[in-house]
């Protein structure tokens, strides 16, 4: 096994939601992390926000996580071997108002990982730029589109339900524009 | 009012200020309703905690507000909406009347 400090964001996420599985505790990779992962790094996030799918005790989380060598900091959990941390934000795993229904699965040497599918992600990082008027997490929505297959139909309808049909049809040219250099 | 449901006085205090006021400060929260300022800070920090609210820092004050991302913020202000109905007229007005437009600096009363 491949020692956590030479751990990629993704192989590190994919290592703890793995390990955490057998612990019988199911999370769901969501946040910075996923734009990371599926833009190739062209964002780097240090923070795993990882979301329970059903809610577990922090004192089960901890003994988990114990055993792979991350200690508990305040609401993080870190590990001497590397700079990346995690963060177990309150569920439940929604975008908005809308609770995720389909999450994807990506394979990684050290383990499988549960994550945001792209759309979703889109979906996320747009949700910042909505409620909060933070560009930057616009240019990281448009980054994911111009490296996945996202729809966009999906993304307007979630809009509308979010009140923020008009924010969308103001941004809609700029992610048709980013899926066509998928 | 909610206490049963929220738990604690200081909570519904903490989200009903929020909800009426759209954002506020610690300080601000415990000095309207003549509370104790830790008490207030811890609630924030639970809610925060939870995803119920959001902070942010303007100048050396951290400000707080209900989360617009909160999956159940709908209904939370419902709820909060239904129970201010029942608040003490004197009190309610309190909590509303706010002078919210700007005020240059300077201007006579």
């Amino acid at each position: 096994m491949k020692a956590i400090a030479s751990m990629s964001l993704g192989e590190l996420a994919a290592f703890v939601c793995s390990h955490l599985q057998t612990h019988g505790i199911n999370c769901v990779l969501t946040g910075g992390a996923c734009v990371s992962i599926y833009t190739g790094n062209r964002y780097q996030s240090y923070d795993l926000d990882f979301i329970e799918s059903a809610p577990t005790s922090r004192k089960k989380l901890k003994e988990a996580l114990t055993k792979l060598g991350f200690v508990e900091e305040n609401r993080y959990f870190k590990h001497v071997a590397t700079e990346f941390f995690l963060e177990f934000p309150a569920g439940p795993l929604s975008i908005g108002s809308e609770p995720v229904r389909a999450t994807a699965v990506m394979e990684f040497s050290t383990g499988k990982l549960v994550l945001l599918s792209p759309t979703d992600c889109v979906k996320d990082r747009l949700a910042a730029y909505y409620h909060w008027s933070d560009r930057q997490a616009l240019g990281q929505a448009l980054l994911v589109a111009e490296n996945n297959e996202i729809n966009i139909e999906e993304i307007r309808v979630w809009s509308e339900k979010e009140d923020k049909l008009a924010t969308f049809e103001s941004i809609k040219k700029q992610l048709i524009e980013a899926q066509r250099h998928y | 009012m909610l206490e049963a449901l929220f738990g604690s006085v200081n909570r519904e205090r903490v989200l009903m200020f929020l909800f009426v006021r759209k954002e506020g400060y610690s300080r601000e929260i415990s000095r309207f309703f003549k509370t104790d300022l830790s008490q207030v800070q811890k609630q924030l920090e639970r809610l925060e905690a939870g995803g119920v609210i959001y902070s942010r820092s303007m100048g050396k004050t951290r400000v707080y507000g209900l989360n617009p991302r909160y999956p159940f913020l709908a209904q939370l202000q419902g709820l909060l909406d239904r129970a201010l109905l029942f608040y003490p007229p004197e009190e309610k007005e309190k909590l509303t009347m706010v002078r919210k437009r700007p005020r240059r600096r300077g201007k006579p009363l």
